[in-house]
């Protein structure tokens, strides 16, 4: 399981190396997300601009990828382009698992290729191959390319579409029908390096430590899991039945976050209503759940459209964040930032921001060339091909942030956004756990770094207690303990990314799903490694400072770690969750508690003292 | 027994993949499995799984002086029986075929496919175990 190499491939000189994962590195951070940061922080600096060939660009499968696990999902990250600073995105789908047949754990591109690239890792072997003829192809015209021309259908192709090539600035890479590592901006990276896809094929055994055993504990684990109420229901609506939810209790972003809930007319957009649409649930690779649609358009302007999705983000960033309430138009829009590769998230931010402003009258038709009128379902497909070409007001908006040089100075007073990075689908000014776990997020603005979603069970506090080790409100609204979870999640995320876990078939979904002396158990069967629960706790911990400490080094500290300003300033104005409001004060002691279980100063920055005891000083 | 494949159930998951060469050869590889999702997965997103159909008459062993109780028993053949399965039920990797021995009468695939797209069926046609 161990024996996956790493490769250090140099594009400028279409040269590269291959080296062993030394066993320290593994026991200290693991694989995945872990290993990626590790090897990002050695080149990583606030003067090395993302779309310069010396920008690292790292693929990381999990330890666990490729073998009998929940999830085998691999870890893209770089600088950023989109944020200029943290880049890093995880993506599900089969490709993982074939990097690591193919002999590979963790890549690590740097350089830039003189004309377009691909680079073909099949069996322990590395080749570069031309890409020029596949330049201007989609993501899925790509994919469908190099299986033709590599003979193999089980070739698994990562790759960036148009808006890559043209360094969209929140270009994605992607695999499969779906799958993507959207944010970010990985796929920009990839255009900058003239680096078009990568292909993988492996034929390669997976040794395991302990078959027989392994055998056992998985076949008990996915029997569990299997009989849960969260695996089944994911696996008949997938994450689009997070929507009712959002929607019911008011977090979702309507309008850029002039409001928090569409009422009733949610019921165009829940998942009820995309079932009419799916023509089959399908797995990534190595997973029970099958939460992912097949969906076919039979009729309307739409008739023939058929692929995969849409997933919930991309459901409330091209819907209601965007005023649309039209569901057709949000398929056919997540398709088309599927196939020219854009992250349907930072589309969907960039869009409102840029609607709100519209609505506002900062910026007219002059730059926007069309009417920007909230829910125009006509409008939105044209936009994303716009920014996927970068043409007219795409242009300006495939620049993200900067594209405030264009709107104007006060313009980004309208971009609810973390560090740089645009907030998602949903508001977080109800339930405080999910709005701190936004502001103290390592990649800027994002759910996926410590989303405590069990929060919204309203569990018994005792339950609590037990799992985070220490007092939390079970009030969705209350302050108290919420720093203590959104750490602890922090760590526990960082770990199954590092894994190659699924975050949806962990704690994220269910307190009686895997944890970390799961994790534990697992590692030793699969891997033979002997870590324990709290060393693996310590390695998440280890893995989030690492992050941290690359933050610190481009000047991010305490007060980059906010929200939004209307978060503090506008209560929620009508809805379910009418009212609500974070309370500058609050937020502050929510702060200086979450530094101190993450034993960093007071500004946020990671002692020394910390630093040194995880080894990483 | 034998296998029997409902594929419009199938994920395209490819544990059934893994759990066969991991409990036959020790070690996890697609490629050492008796049983293949034949995917479309870029296309119209075909899951087929593909394994030994149990055949009462085994072309398979055709022209061969062989026990075909015992080697029904067996999951690794000579891949040249491969080319005998009309269904393309034997999957080949560096010379070999890999034949579905049903695990000795309980299945390990069937027990992982969470979404029941493979079940076992009692059936005269061919006895194993």
């Amino acid at each position: 399981m161990l024996n996956r190499k790493m490769a250090f491939i140099n594009l400028s000189t279409a040269s590269y190396e291959i080296a062993p994962v030394p066993e320290e590195l593994r026991r200290s951070f693991l694989g995945g997300r872990g290993i990626n940061m590790h090897l990002l922080s050695r080149f990583y600096s606030s003067h090395l601009d993302p779309f310069s060939p010396g920008n690292p660009l790292l693929f990381g499968a999990g330890m666990l990828t490729g073998s009998l696990s929940f999830g085998s999902r691999v870890n893209i990250s770089a600088r950023s382009p989109e944020s200029d600073h943290l880049g890093d995105s995880s993506m599900g789908g089969d490709f993982g698992a074939e990097m690591v047949y193919a002999g590979f754990s963790h890549l690590l591109f740097q350089g830039r290729s003189d004309a377009p690239v691909y680079v073909f890792l099949n069996d322990n072997r590395i080749e570069f191959r031309d890409a020029t003829h596949l330049w201007g192809l989609d993501t899925l015209q790509t994919q469908k390319q190099i299986r033709s021309e590599l003979g193999d259908s089980r070739v698994q192709v990562a790759c960036i579409g148009q808006a890559g090539e043209k360094r969209v600035r929140f270009a994605s890479v992607r695999t499969g029908r779906k799958s993507a590592a959207g944010r970010t901006g990985m796929g920009a990276v990839m255009g900058s390096k003239n680096l078009k896809a990568v292909a993988v094929r492996g034929t390669q055994d997976l040794q395991v430590a302990d078959p027989q055993g392994l055998l056992e504990y998985y076949g008990d684990a996915q029997k569990k899991l299997a009989e849960s109420k969260w695996a089944k229901a994911l696996g008949r609506q997938g994450t689009p039945l997070l929507f009712k939810f959002a929607n019911a209790m008011g977090f979702l972003s309507y309008c850029n976050h002039q409001y928090t809930s569409v009422g009733e007319k949610g019921l165009a957009l829940e998942a009820e209503a995309l079932e009419a649409y799916s023509t089959g649930m399908l797995s990534c690779f190595g997973c029970p759940v099958h939460c992912r649609h097949r969906f076919s358009i039979e009729e309307g302007p739409y008739a023939g459209l058929s692929g995969e999705g849409p997933e919930y983000a991309s459901i409330g960033s091209l819907g209601p964040k965007i005023g649309n309430l039209d569901l057709e138009t949000v398929i056919h829009s997540t398709e088309l930032c599927n196939l020219y590769g854009l992250d349907t998230i930072s589309t969907g931010s960039y869009i409102a921001w840029a609607m709100e402003l519209f609505q506002r009258g900062i910026i007219d038709r002059k730059i926007t060339g069309i009417p920007l009128e909230w829910g125009d379902s006509k409008i939105v497909p044209e936009i994303v091909r716009r920014i996927a070409h970068r043409q007219g007001i795409g242009d300006v908006l495939a620049e993200g942030y900067r594209a405030a040089d264009a709107f104007g100075g006060s313009s980004l007073d309208y971009l609810p956004s973390v560090k740089k990075f645009p907030l998602e689908m949903t508001d977080e000014r109800l339930p405080k756990s999910f709005a701190l776990g936004m502001a103290t997020s390592t990649r800027g603005a994002c759910h996926m770094r410590s989303r405590p979603s069990i929060d919204v069970l309203g569990l018994p506090e005792e339950v609590l207690r037990k799992i985070y080790g220490g007092p939390v409100s079970n009030q969705l609204s209350s302050y108290e303990g919420k720093a203590r979870m959104v750490w602890w999640h922090e760590l526990h995320n960082a770990v199954t990314d590092s894994l190659g876990f699924c975050r949806f078939l962990t704690v994220f979904s269910s307190p009686h799903a895997p944890q970390y002396e799961d994790f534990s158990k697992w590692i030793r069967l699969t891997a033979g490694l002997s870590l324990t629960p709290e060393e693996l706790r310590i390695a998440g911990e280890r893995i989030y400072t690492l992050e941290r400490v690359m933050l610190a080094g481009d000047g991010l500290s305490r007060e980059d770690d906010t929200l939004p300003r209307r978060y503090f300033d506008e209560p929620v104005a009508e809805g379910p969750a009418m009212g609500s409001v974070i309370d500058a004060k609050e937020f502050q002691n929510m702060l200086d508690e979450y530094y101190r279980l993450h034993a960093w100063s007071r500004q946020g920055i990671p002692t020394e003292k910390t630093l040194v005891k995880l080894g990483i000083g | 027994m034998k296998i029997k494949v409902f594929k419009e159930l199938c994920s395209g998951c490819r544990i059934c993949e893994m759990v066969c060469s991991l409990s036959h050869t020790g070690t996890i590889n697609p490629e050492r499995s008796a049983i293949r999702i034949r995917k479309d997965d870029l296309g119209n997103g075909l899951r087929e799984p593909i394994v030994c159909r149990g055949c009462r008459k085994m072309a398979c062993l055709e022209g061969e002086c062989t026990e075909e109780s015992q080697e029904a028993k067996k999951f690794t053949w000579d891949g040249k029986r491969a080319e005998k399965c009309t269904f393309g039920a034997l999957p080949v990797f560096q010379g070999e075929a890999y034949h579905c021995d049903l695990c000795g009468g309980d299945p390990r695939c069937v027990k992982v496919c969470t979404p029941g797209a493979l079940r076992t069926r009692h059936s005269k046609k061919r006895a194993v175990a």
